[in-house]
């Protein structure tokens, strides 16, 4: 089973990477701070933290998992669960109010 | 696009060979052959069909003549004193029947017969593959399916009995044993589904990742026959729904076990939660158990007919519209919840939307027979019989869909009559047009045709006897789950008709030992067959009959054409196999009218 | 020509508009990690819903558990997803010291997380944080006064984050295995699937994580 090399110019992966770990830490750092610190509205804490989680997400799967040099099918394919996801939580949210 | 040849017959000389040392052992056991291991689901699913068949014909027994002195269950002096105590079964052993036979046909028969036993079979056959993408995650998918079973048979057999909370599990009943009075049978109901669950993913990361990679040339997305549409568009939806209900059967598995209260209303936990977790996998579930049936079903028809599939993209377009709108449709088996007007309303219509690709494909069916020169042979008439009885299965949905005339038909017969037209004469017929198609490509030899048309004839009338009365059942107010309808005064009436379904249903379970005397006769005495006996185009009769392992001797098929050109006016014989490269001008997609 | 039949017959992804371009180890991984997303979700959603229609249950952040731990946990996490995809890097230019050190380093890290959850949950327990319902007495962290939250901070709290160990301990092992394959000269810099499919891995359980700490620890 030899691999595709999809991503051919591993020069601009290699520094990013690194890159990439010190924003997910730092964005951590964030995190904890808002949680704590910031004596903000409770809906727009929450808000806040998951921007910042999905932004760390986001982040793992676009470089780590390297889903940004994949092909757009494949980009396509790892979307297609996010939206049931959602119904299914959002559905069974207004039911339960 | 076409494979070298020269260089193909090259690599045949010396792949021939190679194949011949495989120890019995591997070959016939732990084989990673794909159509060893779909063998090995079919005999496996199949047992599970005739213990789940067993189990309807002793619920029937005490519907027709409860709690009888004179009409004692027969061989019910066998069971232990804790099923059966002095000829009359006990109301929790009856509970545990329903839910045992619900479960065991759903998971264990109609699930692995339409998904495991036909995805492994077929996909690697009718895209021109050598075998699986991960032919070892195969043989363990199989591999846990078999003890799961064994799991789920054993529950019967323990302190308690058998889960017994019907097939859906309804909390808080199925996670308190104060409720149920058992505890050990949930936990292995859990056990088993869980790992049943791990075993249909193996599957179905392996069916998808075969049907987008391993293609044979020249075999694009619109020149694959239905049955892959279906089951890759299944495989789908087995992907991503098993887990959700794998992640509540573990919330229920702790209920139960260490005491958490997810679904406990006393620690704060939400019955309702199960409900969604459960019905979000169930309702795609339920497309699990159709859609690789409509695609054998297409198959056959358009053999049967010798047209090609009418409107072929409509109908890939149906089964993908299926898949997606399954999804939001799965409140409409929650109407009784309590749940909001708005989310009712929401889900009726989306599930009188569902109708709309559902009647896409039943008028396809339509065209494709409309003048036809159609032969009947077995496969053919169950492929029939699918296509009427899922109109009336279909039909009865529609009415279910609605709010207003679900509430009171809700956990009536009238329920249980529409999942057995669907499931049954759907599913069921779909298998059995299946298995009588491809029998002799799996086994080399052909089934007798008397017999296969005298079981479907008893089949089909046997069940419409069976299933067709709890319409009327339902409607006159019988509740499903019922251990003794007699104790009802509304339901007296209604009684002589019970009895008559227990009959119909005795006879119906007799007439399928016509299925397997033909079966295990013509395995091994049936006529000798020929490498394409119903004349179709698929890839799959271009292999030999039974395929030698690694399918096509060491060249993979080159692909000219989609798979339903049958009667093309140009050609003088009414079939054009996928690999005939004569007549090759690149060949059109399928066409998309039956003409 | 005949070697690139055989090549086609192992692999044969070609064909106009077939396959993904993705060879069939990583379309699996891949495939099999959507499953994975649908699990989470079942777990997560069930949390969701249970802590909006129960929020009684549920204590402030930081009150039980143990968050400057938890973060520090997190970071270590963060760091086995950096030196796992080092390694991935390290292996694409055919250094294969570099890839048994980071494979190693991070099969360490894995085992380190795994070693401080066993940690915080031991020490949550006998601060009376447990699944059960019948047993459910959490004082918080400074252990004086009221009961805080209600059990299913407990059941959901222990359901989610132990399954997520639980994936944590069958990437370690799949990581030892790895490893053990790289230090026997395995993997190339044309043939490194396995290090590849790995990685999508232990990146989704690092993912995973990301999400889980937000939603249990901080908010």
């Amino acid at each position: 089973m030899e691999s595709v090399n999809l991503t051919a110019d591993a020069g601009h992966k290699g520094p990013s990477y690194f890159l990439v770990f010190i924003i997910l830490g730092v964005l951590t750092l964030v995190e904890v701070a808002v949680a704590f610190i910031a004596a903000l509205p409770d809906t727009l804490l929450i808000l806040i933290l998951l921007g910042l989680a999905v932004w760390k997400a986001l982040l793992v799967a676009l470089y780590y998992m390297h889903l940004r040099f994949e092909p757009a099918k494949l980009w396509w394919m790892v979307m297609a669960p996010l939206p049931l996801g959602l119904i299914l939580v959002g559905i069974v949210l207004i039911e339960g109010w | 696009m076409s494979v070298d040849a020269q260089a193909q017959e090259a690599h045949a000389g010396a792949g021939a060979g190679h194949h011949e040392e495989i120890p019995w052992l591997r070959r016939y056991v732990f084989s990673s052959d794909h159509k060893v291991i779909g063998i090995q689901f079919l005999f496996m699913s199949l047992f599970f069909l005739v213990v789940g068949g067993l189990l309807a014909m002793a619920m029937r027994w005490q519907i027709a003549w409860p709690s009888s002195q004179e009409m004692p269950l027969p061989g019910g002096g066998m069971l232990p004193d804790v099923m059966v105590t002095d000829g009359i079964m006990l109301p929790e052993f009856y509970n545990a029947l329903v839910t045992m036979h619900g479960t065991i046909m759903v998971f264990f028969a109609i699930m692995p017969l339409l998904v495991a036993v036909w995805a492994n079979y077929l996909i690697p056959l009718q895209i021109g593959a050598e075998d699986m993408a991960f032919p070892r995650l195969n043989m363990a998918s199989f591999w846990l399916a078999a003890p799961a079973g064994i799991l789920m048979l054993a529950s019967f057999w323990v302190v308690g009995g058998a889960a017994n909370a019907g097939w859906t599990a309804y909390a808080p009943l199925s996670v308190s044993e104060v409720y149920s009075g058992v505890k050990l049978g949930q936990q292995l109901w859990c056990l088993s589904l869980i790992i049943l669950g791990f075993s249909s993913l193996m599957g179905a990361v392996n069916y998808i990742t075969t049907v987008i990679n391993m293609r044979a040339p020249g075999l694009t997305w619109f020149r694959l026959p239905l049955s892959v549409w279906g089951l890759t568009v299944t495989s789908v939806l087995v992907l991503l729904a098993v887990p959700v209900l794998a992640g509540g059967l573990i919330m229920m598995f702790f209920d139960i076990t260490i005491g958490t209260s997810f679904f406990q209303p006393e620690g704060g936990g939400q019955p309702l939660l199960w409900q969604h977790l459960f019905w979000f996998f169930g309702h795609p579930e339920v497309y699990i158990l159709i859609l690789p049936a409509m695609g054998f079903v297409s198959d056959v028809i358009a053999n049967g007919a010798r047209k090609p599939v009418f409107g072929y993209h409509a109908m890939v377009w149906a089964i993908v519209a299926i898949g997606f709108i399954g999804w939001v449709v799965w409140g409409h088996h929650m109407f009784m919840s309590g749940m909001t007007p708005v989310l009712g309303g929401f889900f009726m219509v989306s599930t009188l939307i569902i109708a709309v690709p559902s009647a896409i494909k039943t008028f396809n069916w339509l065209g494709t027979l409309w003048g036809g020169n159609i032969r009947f042979h077995t496969p053919m008439l169950w492929a029939l019989g699918f296509v009427s009885l899922f109109v009336i299965g279909g039909l009865s949905g529609i009415f279910l869909a609605a709010a207003p005339v679900d509430i009171p038909l809700h956990d009536t017969y009238f329920v249980v009559a529409h999942i057995h037209y669907v499931l049954v004469g759907g599913s069921l017929f779909g298998i059995f047009s299946a298995i009588t198609f491809w029998f002799p490509k799996m086994f080399g030899r052909m089934m007798n045709e008397g017999l296969g048309k005298l079981h479907f004839a008893l089949t089909f009338i046997f069940f419409n006897a069976t299933f067709f009365p709890m319409h009327m059942l339902g409607s006159g107010g019988m509740m499903r789950r019922l251990y003794d309808p007699t104790q009802y005064p509304h339901l007296q009436p209604q009684q002589d008709t019970n009895v008559f379904i227990t009959v119909c249903a005795l006879l119906l379970f007799a007439s399928q030992l016509i299925l397997v005397v033909n079966f295990f006769w013509s395995l091994f005495r049936g006529k000798r067959a020929p490498e394409n006996p119903w004349q179709a185009n698929s890839l799959e009769w271009s292999a030999p009959s039974p395929p030698p392992h690694g399918n096509w001797g060491g060249r993979l098929p080159a692909v000219h054409r989609g798979p339903y050109e049958y009667s093309h006016p140009e050609r003088e014989s009414d079939y054009w196999l996928q690999t005939d490269p004569t007549g090759a001008a690149p060949a059109p997609a399928p066409t998309t009218s039956g003409g | 020509m005949s070697n690139t039949t055989a090549a086609a017959l192992e692999r044969p992804t070609t064909g106009p508009g077939s396959g993904f371009g993705v060879y069939n180890m990583k379309l699996g991984m891949w495939v099999f990690l959507l499953s994975e997303v649908m699990f989470f979700t079942a777990l997560i959603g069930a949390y969701i819903i249970l802590r909006f229609t129960n929020p009684g249950h549920f204590a402030e952040p930081g009150v039980v558990l143990n968050v400057p731990l938890t973060a520090a946990n997190t970071f270590i996490l963060i760091c086995s997803s950096v030196t796992m995809v080092k390694a991935f890097a390290e292996i694409e230019a055919g250094n294969q010291r570099g890839l048994r050190m980071y494979l190693a380093a991070t099969a360490l890290l894995g085992i380190l997380f795994l070693g401080v959850q066993a940690y915080e949950y031991s020490k949550l327990v006998h601060e009376g944080f447990v699944p059960a319902a019948e047993f459910y007495a959490a004082l918080g962290r400074d252990g004086a006064g009221a009961v805080e939250g209600g059990p299913l901070y407990g059941a959901t709290f222990y359901t989610m984050t132990g399954f997520h160990g639980a994936h944590v301990t069958i990437g370690v092992l799949c990581l030892l295995f790895t490893t053990v394959m790289a230090f026997r000269g395995r993997y190339t810099a044309a043939n490194h699937g396995g290090v590849e499919i790995m990685g999508l891995y232990w990146h989704f359980v690092d993912l995973v994580w990301i999400i889980l700490f937000t939603i249990v620890y901080l908010i």
